[in-house]
């Protein structure tokens, strides 16, 4: 069986991930945290809030399907990646295989979008269930999948950089609970003072939940996706690049 | 085959590999032989693309490591010393990881064959996680082996083993050299590197102090060795050149003293002044 360099790398976090699905705990565990915002937020503060013309549920599920998928593909990736290589040491047996560096990225950024997708589709599953104006359009769909990609490449960095298992935790407390909460999931950032505000739009996440709740694309969504395809592009070169230069 | 010439590596202050060079020709085994921290891992790491020289170049197959990694990878197999394993994969989806991303062919077949070699075909179905210490070491040289690599590195292989497996992966090594392959293995363990080295490379602090048969190496010290134990307890060598020298040296000791043949520890002692460990 001749595969391209990726597959196998792909193919191995899907049979892990096929594992931990048989587990109870993981599918409870990918869901909890929106679902416990959708119901704080969304059922019980958000019962008499509008924003931008709709109900609050309208607007929050898309930026909690947004938040998800940026946690779970990039925790998986960042968490695996750092214990594959610091710990069971599996890193090596792709560092040792004759395939390039940016297979190893695509291989193990296709599964965190697995993951990602995984948990964004039970959570829309949920936003179909709550009353609400919530509708799924091509370009929610494009957003999602940039969305995954951007985190799972960010995942991988964190995962190279990160000197041990505990620094993955410190990685996510400075950037990705702070994006989760200020990138506009739950209120527009509009709402925000305007001196955060420069802070706010370098945040990859606020461009995703710009964009993700258009149903067309116009000149404002096409600026933020065109900084999504930036950072995507950034990321994926520079977790090429550590793997690349990977030296124990 | 493979050729190091001045190969050197630090580790903040620490020189793990000072200016190391020798050779290794096609089909042989070649040992390298320490004590733990000697720089035995890091030159293998080295040569298997893992870690990168500070300076000093690694050559296999007249091809530098560095500059060719990707022609490299395609003619080694590695056995580690640390497991790196999938745990929570089954022996056989190890291997098919594995040889997929060696792009090996018939893959199905040669799992199969690896496995058997190994006496692990019957659980190929199991979790890793549920294999003792010595099927993880078996299991992790028939992955080695599964891509039919013109050269085996092999970090200290039967590191924790019981003799009665040690043996058997001793025989896999063995099959391993009869079918043509080089095999360079590190190991602190004297009578691994007796049974299966061809030259013996002795490392101490990161230098090569020095590189023979293991039957040279010990003509070089002396082929016998006259032990005693002191009145402290203290073990009170000898090293002599033939077995006369080795019984004019007992008669002037206190008995009771032991008369045996020189080994590659006795070898170390007297070049390093230090045990193995």
């Amino acid at each position: 069986m001749i595969t391209a360099g990726w597959y196998p790398i792909f193919y191995r976090e899907m049979l892990l991930f096929r594992r931990k699905l048989l587990r109870l705990g993981y599918l409870f565990s990918a869901m909890i945290a929106p679902i416990i915002y959708l119901i704080a937020f969304g059922l019980g503060l958000g019962r008499n809030v509008r924003f931008q013309g709709s109900d609050y549920l309208t607007f929050l599920i898309p930026g909690l399907v947004a938040m998800s998928s940026m946690s779970n593909s990039y925790t998986w990736i960042a968490t695996s990646f750092n214990l594959n290589r610091l710990y069971f040491k599996t890193f090596q047996i792709f560092v040792q295989a004759p395939i390039s560096p940016s297979s190893i990225m695509i291989g193990e950024v296709l599964a965190g979008m697995v993951k990602g997708l995984f948990a964004s589709v039970l959570i829309i599953i949920v936003g179909f269930l709550v009353p609400s104006g919530f509708s799924i359009t091509p370009l929610f769909v494009l957003i999602l999948l940039l969305n995954c990609f951007l985190f799972a490449n960010l995942g991988v960095i964190t995962g190279m950089l990160a000197k041990s298992h505990e620094d993955t935790a410190t990685y996510s407390n400075f950037f990705i609970m702070p994006m989760a909460f200020f990138s506009g999931t739950f209120f527009p950032v509009d709402k925000i003072p305007n001196f955060i505000k420069p802070i706010i739009y370098i945040l990859p996440l606020t461009h995703t939940n710009i964009v993700i709740r258009k149903a067309e694309l116009d000149t404002e969504g096409l600026i933020s996706f065109s900084v999504l395809i930036i950072y995507s592009i950034a990321f994926f070169m520079y977790g090429s690049r550590l793997i690349k230069n990977y030296n124990e | 085959m493979i050729e190091i010439l001045g190969l050197t590596k630090y580790y903040g202050s620490i020189t793990a590999v000072d200016k190391v060079s020798f050779r290794i020709g096609k089909g042989e085994v070649f040992g390298l032989l320490g004590p733990n921290g000697a720089g035995k891992t890091t030159i293998i790491k080295m040569l298997t693309t893992l870690s990168r020289p500070d300076a000093g170049i690694c050559l296999i197959d007249g091809l530098n490591v560095l500059e060719n990694p990707f022609e490299i990878k395609k003619r080694i197999g590695v056995v580690p010393q640390e497991n790196n394993l999938d745990r929570e994969l089954t022996a056989y989806e190890n291997l098919l990881i594995y040889g997929m991303l060696h792009k090996v062919k018939r893959i199905e077949k040669k799992i199969r064959g690896a496995l058997e070699m190994v006496d692990l075909w019957e659980r190929r179905d199991s979790l890793v996680l549920s294999f003792s210490g010595g099927m993880q070491r078996r299991l992790l040289l028939s992955r080695a082996l599964l891509t039919e690599p013109f050269i085996l590195f092999l970090d200290e292989p039967s590191i924790g083993l019981d003799p009665q497996i040690r043996r058997q992966m001793w025989d896999v090594i063995r099959k391993t050299r009869i079918d043509g392959r080089t095999v360079v293995i590190t190991t602190h363990y004297i009578e691994e590197a007796e049974a299966l080295c061809d030259r013996v490379g002795i490392l101490s602090k990161g230098k090569l102090i020095a590189i023979d048969s293991p039957e040279n190496l010990k003509a070089m010290v002396g082929e016998y060795v006259v032990e005693r134990v002191d009145g402290n307890g203290r073990l009170i060598q000898h090293i002599c050149r033939d077995r006369e020298a080795a019984h004019e040296v007992a008669r002037d000791q206190q008995p009771p003293v032991i008369i045996r043949k020189s080994n590659l520890e006795d070898v170390f002692i007297k070049l390093t002044g230090e045990r193995i460990e």
